[in-house]
């Protein structure tokens, strides 16, 4: 039986990315089997009391060095914000490359706790900053120095101690440019740097609980629990910012949704699964639906999908129950998946499936990277027509909204000049439209078409060019869309109905987040890293730290 | 300093908000981050450009076009960019004065090296070949803000740059990494048929 990929059309509308899970392919997940084989360890703890100083965290093999420089300060509960124009955080963060000198300390301790109003170097190569939960710190704070473990279940449902707010890199204020790492080894998968970041950040939230813990009360003091450390992860606050990444780097996103499809289609194409792959798979199953019970969220959207997803995972549980071993037991399995349950579930599924085949999916993690400069020129010996056509085959999909209705056009994304980061509005009340930046693909696309259309068709794209350069930024893109068919998001991203958090949780879910709890339509908390393996017993880890339950 | 990732952002907004499409700009801002990593000064000049204001500098959008005086570098390089897989510009031209000839420099580059063509870059004050390979050399002093009456030649013909006894010198000790054959290893050796025959 041949299987082929699915569509482009199927997969890349947003709804489908919207409900898209972390997976074997996620970055944090691929970081640590990359990095487990390294030493990791507490180079240097400075904190005062209080938990004030700095930490410089250490991860190496041979003459390979990396730390991460965490520097903990005390602010005020009034200027403790999420948003991207707080200007202190209770904790900030910056990966060197190295080991630093104290002098390199001494310069970041007076720039990182500034983030975007410091200045990084080369040297540098990610910034990040995190506040505090307050409520759940003070708990666990509280609970350490009297000799008792916190409450898990207001731990399990929050899920973190700290919640970083931004984590930049590649050339960001001042950091090292991507050009500079992309050829080390270690380095060859998705946002290696940044998870790594992400990584000790989280051993540096345990590192600071037990350390005011136990100068609040010396003799009482207990440490956190590890069972209770590792089912606490970090969380991460993301708003509208991210969004613009995935339709900036279109030929990064196929990379990553190729990945994917590659290993769906590769699993479908199992034409013998023996019980033990089943019964793998059953465990996880029944685990992750525990696992469920602790995705908190205030959200209506976010609620309706997790109802959807338990009520649509018990139909499914029955017809796995029920279906015999048969020759192609995945491609039965996908085809009921797809054709019984929402996009939220079939996804899941999709996640879950790749587990039970870590020989298959591991592999096409190192595909997920790609040099995006490659794709950048646009060939102008392509006729006219060539274009037209490809419009015609890749974005058929757009060529029948109408743009001179409002409802089409409802959104404008823009860059804020206050906050330093994109943003949306409505481009009929509030100002700004002319400075739109060039994320409305589908409308602009649509206009390419129409005068393209309007031109000689046996004429070439540089004879085009001469007199038309206002839709190069999309001809750029349908070019590579032909080459790279899963680069482009196929809905209308400047419609009234667009809903942002899908943009924000397909690229949360690369990066392998879970708990996704929407505070609106444009901003999400997630939680990254909860369950898995302490810095400490990081050598250990088999990657099915996912599935594990928590509590 | 800064990273060449903020280089390439500013450029491409600054070069939107003087009213280039973002396309343009795009393209502005990658060619000033590969000026600016290979040491040349394309921020300055791109500085520069800036402040003679874009929207009065003239565009080549025609290889015949009349008027060739003040040109905008970013146009000229573009121009050459989309047009010099036809054949019908593969030719000496003539034009009267270009603003910034530096930054024409990124787009003549990947036009060489896309369509395996040569510009070579005649005027009074500057002189330059660029070429298909990876290998320039530029002093960027000699890169003046202003040139005229400059002609650019542009050719799919390399040309022979070395001595014929160097040639020589270097083709004997090539062959030293040879395997003398006996005569029975002319046929051993050979694997195929003993014939061209067959």
């Amino acid at each position: 039986m041949h299987i082929e990929l699915r569509k482009p059309e199927i997969v890349m509308k947003l709804d489908r990315l919207g409900s898209f899970h972390q997976s074997k392919l996620s970055f944090l997940r691929s970081f640590i089997r990359e990095f487990k084989s390294w030493d990791f360890k507490t180079k240097e703890f400075f904190l005062n009391d209080q938990g004030f100083g700095h930490i410089v965290y250490e991860v190496n093999k041979g003459q390979k060095k990396y730390s991460l420089i965490c520097f903990s300060n005390h602010i005020e509960n009034s200027e403790r914000s999420d948003r991207v124009i707080a200007t202190k955080w209770d904790a900030s963060f910056v990966l060197f490359d190295g080991v630093p000198a104290k002098a390199d300390i001494e310069r970041l301790k007076a720039n990182v706790p500034l983030q975007e109003q410091g200045r990084v170097s080369e040297k540098e190569l990610c910034l990040s900053r995190a506040n505090k939960s307050v409520r759940v710190f003070e708990h666990v704070v509280d609970k350490l120095s009297q000799g008792e473990q916190p409450d898990t279940k207001l731990l399990y449902d929050v899920g973190y101690l700290y919640r970083t707010t931004a984590v930049y890199g590649s050339g960001k204020f001042g950091l090292a440019d991507r050009i500079k790492v992309q050829d080390r080894e270690e380095l060859k998968g998705p946002f290696r740097l940044e998870m790594m970041l992400v990584y000790l950040a989280r051993q540096f939230t345990f590192d600071v609980v037990n350390h005011v813990a136990h100068f609040r009360s010396p003799e009482k003091a207990v440490r956190l629990s590890e069972d209770i450390a590792r089912n606490l992860g970090i969380g991460n606050s993301t708003g509208l910012g991210m969004a613009p990444f995935i339709v900036n780097h279109p030929a990064l996103l196929n990379q990553w949704i190729i990945a994917k499809e590659k290993a769906l289609k590769l699993i479908r194409s199992i034409s013998s699964v023996n019980q033990n792959d089943k019964n793998t798979f059953q465990l996880y199953l029944t685990t992750i639906q525990e696992n469920i019970k602790f995705w908190k969220t205030e959200s209506e959207y976010q609620k309706n999908k997790n109802r959807q997803l338990l009520k649509d995972l018990d139909s499914f549980q029955r017809f796995f129950s029920t279906t015999s071993l048969d020759k192609f037991f995945w491609n039965t399995i996908y085809k009921w998946t797809e054709a019984n349950t929402q996009a939220e579930c079939c996804e899941f599924i999709v996640s879950l499936m790749m587990e039970v085949y870590p020989d298959i999916v591991e592999p096409l993690s190192y595909e997920m990277s790609i040099n995006e400069d490659e794709y950048f020129d646009i060939d102008t010996s392509r006729t006219i027509d060539e274009i037209c056509k490809l419009i015609e085959n890749q974005y058929t999909w757009l060529l029948n909204i109408n743009f001179d209705n409002k409802e089409n056009v409802f959104n404008f994304w823009y860059y804020s000049k206050n906050k330093q980061e994109p943003r949306m509005s409505d481009r009929f009340t509030e100002e700004g439209s002319d400075l739109e930046l060039p994320l409305a693909i589908a409308r602009d696309i649509s206009a390419l078409y129409n005068d393209l259309k309007s031109c000689k068709l046996d004429k070439d794209l540089g004879y085009y060019l001469l007199k038309n350069q206002e839709y190069r930024h999309v001809l750029r893109r349908v070019l590579i869309c032909e080459q790279l068919p899963y680069s482009e998001i196929q809905d209308n991203t400047i419609s009234k109905t667009l809903i942002p958090v899908d943009m924000l949780r397909l690229k949360l879910s690369f990066f392998g987040a879970t708990r996704f709890d929407p505070r609106s339509d444009r901003w999400v908390r997630i939680t990254m890293y909860q369950g898995a393996p302490l810095m400490k017993e990081i050598s250990k880890s088999d990657d099915t730290w996912s599935y594990k339950k928590i509590a | 300093m800064h990273s060449l990732y903020e280089i390439e952002t500013t450029v491409k907004r600054s070069s939107r908000a003087k009213g280039l499409s973002w396309g343009l700009s795009e393209e502005a801002g990658k060619a000033v981050r590969l000026l600016e990593q290979s040491e040349f000064q394309g921020l300055e000049s791109f500085k520069r450009l800036i402040d003679l204001g874009l929207s009065g500098l003239n565009k080549l959008l025609d290889i015949n076009q009349s008027d060739t005086s003040n040109l905008c570098p970013i146009h000229f390089g573009i121009f050459f960019l989309d047009q010099s897989h036809n054949e019908d510009i593969h030719r000496n031209h003539n034009f009267k004065n270009l603003n910034e000839p530096l930054l024409i420099l990124p787009f003549l580059s990947k036009s060489a090296k896309n369509n395996l063509l040569y510009f070579h870059f005649y005027s009074s004050n500057l002189n330059f070949t660029i070429s298909p390979g990876d290998i320039y050399f530029f002093d960027q002093n000699i890169f003046p803000e202003y040139i005229s009456d400059f002609s650019i030649s542009i050719t799919t013909q390399r040309k022979s740059i070395y001595s014929q006894s160097t040639w020589d010198y270097l083709y004997k000790l090539s062959l030293e990494t040879f395997v003398e054959e006996t005569e029975e290893k002319k046929i051993s050796g050979a694997g195929a048929g003993l014939t061209d025959n067959d």
